[in-house]
């Protein structure tokens, strides 16, 4: 087995640095704000360094952004990266907060060698804008060691890797402090001269844990890793140093997470209808919108058209802190119909989901209806209308042949006849349903021109009240 | 024909007003033979803006539309029916051999909206018809629909009131509907493009509503036949 560790050093940094239009200097400072963990290079070229105590910091920039460190978002954050490496490798194991393990041993003929599965990780680091430090190791622990302490090389020859291991001084092994003074008072100093000690002694005269540490580093003692599995759903999330006030400003971090979400969608080789987009504020409730598009669709400029349209109809309540979109319907692809073999007649099922999510995205659901007739005595009944569905379009005409005579119009409440009609013509017609539904109907109805040559529907209820029903347009 | 008038017609200058425009722009017949005739045997203009002004609704003017909306919906377009002013009927459509599946029912409620609609929707290619009901229209904002139907080739007929009649429009054609003794329509076409306004038709729609021409009455007389309307 051969397993490639991606060691982030400022995962955090990288995702606030790739949301912003502007690059400033930035540094993340611990839970308590006191020290510096992590620095940009603009900062680090300012002259500060982690470990720096935070006013030092300030004292050197006053500029500085600092962010605080949250250990959810960098969980979160490390998911999302998990999730494109999937892409890329079957077998991959979460190692919070910084790093990933991927197993490559399976993977070198798919890609022609290892040097291609490094260059290709590497290239897809740096389309993200993402710092990583790469290692390959025989043991999951060799790779982690090597990879954080940025002295991972591209070969799959054992001995090698033991070679570097063991160049690696204490320190960077990770052991505890207690047993890591004790090796130094030992007189040792690289992994090396540890891995030479006889593991009897080591675990007698230090601990258990250590030896079992070293063995797993060496790949004597088993070190099973559980795969990771991409959770059904897509998220991700932007956030920005300086509060956006208009919607324009979000835009631009739309526009790389919709890029992620076409990337992901082709991957899955799925469509969605579906996302919704979250923006926090500062001092106000979270402002949640949704975007339904009437058709499955995964172009992120699409996407994109149809959230500024969003945006435009729901101008922001206040500046927005962050924002995340998140999908949890996908849809199955579908191939395209009623294309001609070289493709040049334009696609109308395409065309009709763009126009319909356009509208639908500005005047709202609602906005757009289509009507089909029903099987009721009752007029007022015998039509519905529906949300617009994709589906039952290009259907045959229904038979038709049994529908009585009706008018085009339908009033949607029948309006009192104010004077007696010109002329009659046909008649009556009666109508008594609904005794089942509590919404009985008892009436005669007529065609008639009214004095001003409107043809009319009109009827006489139980009541002897006449009024217009319709309209013959 | 003189030799000298055959040379003055062959003159591009000079516009023989009562010949039909043989490169005309492209449009949809009406269904209608008379009123065809009338439009130079041509009908709705696609791609440019009809207008139809009326009084009141139920005189026929659907019927009018009626048959371009079945050719429309035979060929898969969608019709769009933009806040009309009553429900359309599904079961008549139906019944008139519309298929209602190509039908969509748009409600805005602002007039930017309204605009909007209707230059998004005259500028798909899925758009066969459009039907509007607007309210008040400056005449800008019908000169900013009429680009827009220029670029969908759809046609697109806007119902207004007649007393806009007097108001200028840039819309290609323009008919004022007024109805008849008989359940006709009368039209007069007010304004069309690249030829004289002017001409009057009338149509004999009284099929509408299943009235024969010669039906004396079709009504059984009740006891409460007269009074009762009142």
């Amino acid at each position: 087995m051969l397993w490639l560790y991606l060691h982030f050093p400022h995962l955090l940094l990288d995702h606030v640095r790739r949301s912003q239009q502007t690059q400033g200097a930035l540094a993340v400072v611990d839970l308590a704000g006191q020290a510096i963990l992590q620095v940009c290079p603009e900062a680090d070229h300012l002259g500060i360094r982690p470990g720096m105590r935070l006013k030092t910091a300030l004292g050197l920039a006053p500029d500085l952004v600092i962010l605080h460190l949250d250990s959810q978002q960098e969980a979160n954050l490390l998911e999302e990266q998990a999730r494109w490496l999937y892409r890329y490798a079957a077998h991959i194991t979460l190692s919070p907060p910084h790093g990933l393990w991927a197993e490559v041993s399976s993977l070198q003929r798919l890609y022609g060698g290892l040097p291609a599965v490094w260059q290709t990780v590497e290239q897809a680091l740096a389309e993200r804008q993402l710092t990583a430090w790469l290692a390959l190791g025989h043991t999951p622990l060799a790779a982690q060691l090597l990879a954080q302490a940025g002295k991972g090389e591209c070969t799959a020859d054992k001995g090698h890797i033991l070679t570097a291991l063991g160049k690696l001084p204490l320190v960077a092994a990770g052991f505890d402090e207690k047993s890591c003074t004790r090796l130094h008072r030992l007189g040792l100093n690289t992994l090396a001269e540890v891995f030479n000690l006889p593991a009897r002694e080591l675990a007698q005269r230090l601990s258990p844990e250590l030896l079992a540490r070293i063995q797993k580093a060496q790949g004597t003692r088993p070190d099973p890793k559980s795969p990771w599995h991409p959770p059904h759903r897509f998220r991700q999330r932007a956030d920005f140093i300086q509060e956006v006030e208009h919607a324009q400003g979000l835009l631009f971090a739309l526009q790389r997470i919709l890029t992620e979400l076409e990337e992901d969608l082709c991957w899955r080789q799925q469509d969605t209808d579906t996302l919704h987009l979250l923006l926090q504020h500062r001092h106000e409730e979270a402002t949640r919108l949704t975007l339904r598009t009437t058709g499955p669709e995964h172009r992120a400029e699409s996407f994109l058209k149809l959230l500024r349209l969003k945006l435009d109809q729901h101008p922001l309540r206040a500046p927005v802190i962050s924002l995340s979109l998140s999908v949890k319907r996908f849809l199955g692809r579908e191939a395209p119909v009623g294309q001609d073999l070289l493709g040049d007649g334009q696609d109308l099922n395409e065309a009709w989901h763009t126009l319909a999510s356009r509208l639908q995205a500005r005047l709202g659901t609602e906005a757009l209806q289509q009507l089909a007739p029903r099987a009721d005595h009752r007029p007022e009944f015998a039509w519905t209308a529906s949300a617009i569905k994709p589906a039952s379009r290009h259907s045959e005409t229904p038979e038709v042949s049994g529908l009585p005579a009706r008018p085009l119009w339908l009033l949607s409440t029948p309006h009192p006849l104010a004077e007696p009609p010109a002329r009659w013509f046909s008649g009556p017609e009666r109508i008594s349903a609904g005794w089942w539904d509590g919404q009985r109907v008892h009436r005669d109805y007529y065609i008639a021109q009214l004095s001003s040559g409107q043809l009319a529907w009109v009827f006489r209820d139980i009541r002897d009240g006449w009024y217009i029903h319709g309209w013959f347009g | 024909m003189s030799k000298s008038l055959n040379h003055l017609l062959q003159d591009a200058r000079i516009w023989q007003g009562h010949k039909p425009q043989k490169h005309a722009s492209p449009a949809e017949h009406t269904g209608y033979q008379v009123l065809d005739n009338q439009l130079g045997g041509l009908g709705w203009p696609k791609g440019a803006l009809s207008e139809c002004l009326l009084d009141s609704c139920g005189i026929g003017e659907l019927h009018l539309v009626l048959p371009l909306m079945q050719k429309v919906a035979r060929q898969g377009k969608t019709i769009f029916w933009l806040n009309p002013p009553h429900t359309p009927y599904a079961p008549a459509l139906a019944r008139a051999g519309v298929n209602t599946d190509q039908l969509v029912l748009v409600q805005t409620h602002d007039p930017a909206d309204f605009l909007w609609t209707l230059e998004n929707c005259l500028r798909s290619p899925v758009t066969g018809l459009v039907m509007a009901w607007p309210g008040k229209l400056a005449t800008r904002d019908i000169r900013r629909l009429q680009l827009a139907s220029e670029a969908g080739n759809n046609v697109c007929i806007l119902f207004r009131e007649r007393r806009q009649a007097e108001q200028h429009s840039p819309a290609a054609l323009r008919l004022e509907l007024i109805p008849g003794e008989h359940q006709d329509l009368k039209i007069n076409i007010l304004k069309r493009r690249g030829s004289w306004p002017g001409q009057r038709c009338t149509l004999a729609l009284g099929h509408r509503a299943g009235i024969q021409a010669s039906d004396p009455t079709g009504v059984i007389q009740g006891p409460w036949s007269q009074d009762g309307a009142t």
